[in-house]
């Protein structure tokens, strides 16, 4: 049985349906590359599977339903992201953004931060800890730079910070929502590195990754799913969905032969 | 040990200084002593390496820091004591650093907008004016009242602002003050215009805080009570907005505030938070409120009125939005200042508008503006980065 999966998922803006009907899933340990040209509706997908935006349609995660559940409610049942645009709070230490990802897991409230201290400075203590655990996981650098805002951070080191944060939550699904999104070529290597560090750090974590650059989706996908207006037009392997006539034609315009695989 | 000395020197000459200013009788020397004392903040602002002096050493002698500014303030009034108007407005300061804290942690910690600070300040000396001149309860029952209406009709406002956001929320706060001062104006009950009179004054162990106290065989006007009352009060509600601030509490506002959507995606429940935020606040404003209306034994609508919220906002823009100690700061400046100018006092609106455009162009985190979160930590123990130490590396000095 997959840990997640919709049915009939469907988001719709007005007259615009930005995701039509699409029936996905992911199995545990899995992870899922999701592709498709601009507008295609892959980021509504992520916004609509985290209770972003209204969807029709039924998500099933874990055995249960998240329709009509809201964002942080979500989360709390074991899926986090990361944005295509970063939102890091830049004002913040780089500890800071990986803590707020622990949220849901923080015992103590008002009443600890006022007159139980001690619990409060212990749990902040763990915290810290596993902080400086997930970002020594990819830079070692980044530990010793915890207590400095993230807006001093350079790009492929905030990327991190928030693919950090997501994983602070612990998650059993992770969304990735473009990672590579603004970086150089030699950038986008080091991400594949540190993706292929996630996915031996915690081998049960299901992933659904949402990218344009087809090195990473090779990369690291077991499977693929292509979208074009919403819709799902293929479903498969790297190279089954490579191969794909109407992927062809989505990213390449009708008659493009096989030489012209997508690239981007 | 250079440093525990001139944090100390810094101290002594600030306080030396405003009291000059304070008491300085001859415009000459009230000019001079302002002008040292802008010179000296203007200083600590502009050069980098007397702010990061600064900076280093009052955070390596913290506890020393305080107790001196500690020793100093207690030691304020018998300076002040020929004067009781300027006792006053000492203790005014220390109010406003209370109700400066309540707006921060709402603004500059949540980004919850708050426009009403007035208001809010009015519910909690309305309350303790209605419960004691109108139905005769004890002074102290009704000081303890006061705040938590404030916090209550906070809640209550805070249905309808959870609708709005931005800028529709800092008008439906604005509408909520002066919905508060019509209401007080025109209600038979709250005394309309003419406010409520003879709120009776607090006792402490039988002494009322009427009485000129007298300590160390000095005897200090009686405003003195409420000044130390009111220093008592300050810096309990600065401990507590500092831990709050120091905690898991004070990131998730913080994160609130700077991207709502991220919060919400790592699990915050924002309408939870912000009302948190919200009724936290309003307690300590309404606390304040409540002491203005024992110590004066008088409120009226006026003295809640809209200009009021813009001090309280110039307050914590001033000091730098989201800081504990700037909070402070800015109470201490922009309170006292303009009493001492009186001869500007139809311009204060205006002055306090300049200054706020003023901070915002040049400094807009303020003067004192909020540091890394270190969760009173103290420094992080040295190199936690090399490999191996990683993990006990976090583990913090002290």
């Amino acid at each position: 049985m997959s840990l997640f999966a919709t049915r009939g998922l469907t988001v719709r803006f007005g007259g615009l349906t930005a995701v039509d009907h699409v029936d996905a899933g992911v199995d545990e340990g899995e992870t899922l590359g999701l592709i498709g040209p601009n507008g295609s509706g892959k980021t509504t997908f992520f916004n609509a599977v985290t209770g972003l935006v209204p969807a029709e349609g039924d998500v099933a995660f874990r055995g249960g339903a998240l329709r009509g559940l809201e964002p942080h409610a979500i989360c709390r049942r074991g899926i986090a992201r990361t944005f295509q645009a970063s939102r890091l709070c830049l004002g913040l230490s780089v500890f800071d953004n990986v803590l707020i990802g622990m949220h849901t897991h923080v015992v103590s409230g008002v009443w600890d931060a006022l007159f139980r201290r001690k619990r409060m400075i212990s749990e902040v203590r763990d915290g810290l800890k596993q902080a400086a655990h997930l970002l020594g996981l990819f830079n070692p650098d980044l530990i010793d730079r915890g207590f400095d805002p993230v807006g001093a951070l350079p790009q492929i080191d905030r990327r991190r910070v928030e693919i950090c944060r997501a994983l602070a939550a612990r998650p059993r699904l992770l969304l990735l929502d473009e990672p590579s999104a603004g970086m150089n070529p030699e950038e986008t290597g080091e991400l594949m590195k540190d993706l292929q560090i996630v996915r031996e750090e915690m081998p049960g974590l299901s992933i659904i990754i949402i990218e344009h650059d087809m090195f990473v989706i090779e990369g690291v996908s077991q499977r693929v799913v292509a979208f074009n207006y919403g819709r799902k037009i293929a479903e498969g392997t790297f190279a089954d969905v490579a191969r794909n006539e109407e992927v062809r034609d989505a990213y390449l315009g009708r008659g493009s032969t096989p030489e012209g695989a997508p690239r981007a | 040990m250079g440093g525990l000395i001139g944090v100390w020197a810094v101290e002594l000459g600030l306080f030396v200084l405003v009291v000059a200013a304070l008491l300085a009788e001859r415009p000459i020397a009230v000019g001079l002593t302002v002008a040292a004392i802008a010179l000296l903040l203007v200083a600590v602002q502009t050069s980098v390496r007397v702010w990061g002096w600064m900076a280093t050493s009052f955070r390596t002698h913290r506890a020393a820091a305080l107790g001196g500014a500690a020793t100093l303030a207690l030691a304020l009034p018998f300076f002040l004591r020929a004067s009781p108007y300027w006792t006053f407005v000492a203790t005014m300061a220390l109010l406003y650093v209370t109700i400066g804290q309540g707006l921060n942690l709402q603004m500059g910690t949540a980004g919850v907008i708050n426009l009403a600070g007035a208001a809010f300040a009015g519910l909690g000396g309305y309350t303790v004016g209605l419960l004691t001149v109108r139905l005769g309860f004890a002074p102290w029952l009704a000081f303890a009242i006061g705040p938590l209406v404030a916090m209550v009709v906070g809640a209550l406002l805070f249905i309808p602002i959870l609708k709005v956001r931005g800028h529709y929320l800092a008008l439906v706060t604005i509408a909520f003050g002066f919905i508060f001062n019509i209401l007080m104006n025109n209600l038979e009950f709250t005394g309309g215009p003419q406010g409520i009179k003879n709120i009776p004054t607090l006792r402490l162990f039988g002494h009322a805080f009427t009485t000129a106290p007298t300590l160390f065989g000095v005897t200090l006007p009686s405003h003195a009570n409420f000044y130390y009352a009111a220093l008592a009060m300050a810096a309990l509600v600065t401990w507590l907005a500092w831990r709050l601030y120091n905690s898991w509490v004070g990131l998730t506002l913080n994160t609130l505030r700077d991207d709502e959507i991220a919060a919400k995606c790592s699990g915050v429940s924002v309408t939870r938070h912000k009302l948190l935020a919200f009724s936290i606040g309003n307690l300590f404003v309404g606390l304040a409120g409540g002491f203005y209306a024992v110590m004066v034994g008088f409120v009226s609508p006026p003295d809640f009125d809209f200009g009021y919220s813009l001090v309280m906002l110039s307050v914590i823009i001033l000091g730098g939005l989201d800081s504990i100690p700037g909070v402070v700061l800015g109470a201490c400046l922009l309170i006292p200042l303009p009493e001492r100018f009186r001869m500007l006092h139809e311009y204060r609106l205006l002055l306090y508008g300049a200054a706020i455009v003023l901070m915002l162009l040049f400094r807009p985190r303020g003067l004192w503006p909020a540091g890394v979160r270190r969760y009173g930590l103290g420094r992080p123990a040295g190199s936690f980065g090399a490999a191996g130490t990683r993990a006990e590396g976090v583990g913090v000095s002290r």
